[in-house]
């Protein structure tokens, strides 16, 4: 099944302008498993993105049905947080370069 | 185990001796995934990434340092569960739950991981070898799905469309 994914907005630094690991470009993917709960995984993205329900459940969803979803577009520090978060709560979570 | 009451900062479940036997004895199991499982990349290079999954992982093992003291210091108290006359009062502040969630299901999935991260509907055969970690799986994800119900969560019948 394919599905459209929606990319979260994408973060600006307009303080500093440099092009370097601070400028947004990683993309933070939680990917499927058969073990985590998906309400479990639900309570997480709330917990670690601040989301509402229906955000973080259309991102689970996304993540069951899909086998991935991609939670966050930010900076690599950003991101390498952002993926700490979610393996402190065993989600298998990685983030990646944007194409 | 049931949801007694919730308030501003505190849940109080009710749960039976045996049950409270049964936490405390698959607590004992924390931490159960190693460190090295998790990975911050699927795809950067080694150099670039060598040194950012060394600190994933001491980063990691510190937080389970913590979350096990805790663990420890909760089977450590006794005023933790308060005898009543219909069982036990368990409380937790909403910050407890957070970590204890999280103890929970890195002793589901460290169990999962165990018994060879079988698909749903695949569970291996029980031998003396995988009982434990079978049980736990199952222990782990009730007691999760009970302390997400005290968040209002639970699972709608449009999710398994």
């Amino acid at each position: 099944m394919a599905e459209t994914e929606t990319l979260p907005e994408i973060e600006h630094d307009e303080k500093t302008g440099e092009k370097s690991s601070l400028e947004p470009g990683w993309l933070v993917i939680c990917w499927n498993d058969p073990v985590n709960l998906m309400t479990y995984v639900t309570h997480v993205f709330q917990t670690v993105f601040g989301w509402n329900k229906q955000k973080a459940e259309h991102h689970m969803l996304q993540v069951h049905r899909n086998g991935k979803s991609v939670l966050a577009r930010t900076t690599m520090e950003k991101a390498e947080h952002y993926v700490h978060q979610l393996q402190k709560y065993t989600l298998h979570a990685t983030m990646e370069r944007e194409s | 185990m049931k949801l007694l009451r919730s308030g501003k900062s505190v849940f109080v479940f009710q749960l039976s001796p045996r049950e409270k036997q049964v936490l405390l004895e698959t607590l004992e199991l924390y931490p159960l995934v190693p460190a090295s499982h998790h990975r911050l990349s699927n795809t950067g290079s080694p150099s670039e990434s060598d040194e950012n999954q060394r600190l994933l992982e001491e980063s990691l093992a510190e937080q389970r340092k913590e979350n096990r003291k805790q663990v420890q210091a909760m089977l450590e108290q006794p005023e933790r569960f308060r005898e009543t006359k219909n069982g036990l009062q368990f409380s937790l502040k909403h910050s407890e739950v957070e970590w204890l969630l999280q103890v929970l299901n890195d002793i589901r999935v460290g169990s999962w991981l165990a018994l060879g991260e079988p698909e749903p509907g695949e569970l291996p055969e029980i031998s003396k070898q995988n009982l434990r970690y079978l049980m736990a799986m199952e222990v782990c994800g009730a007691f999760e799905s009970l302390l997400l119900s005290a968040f209002g969560i639970a699972e709608s019948p449009d999710w398994l469309e």
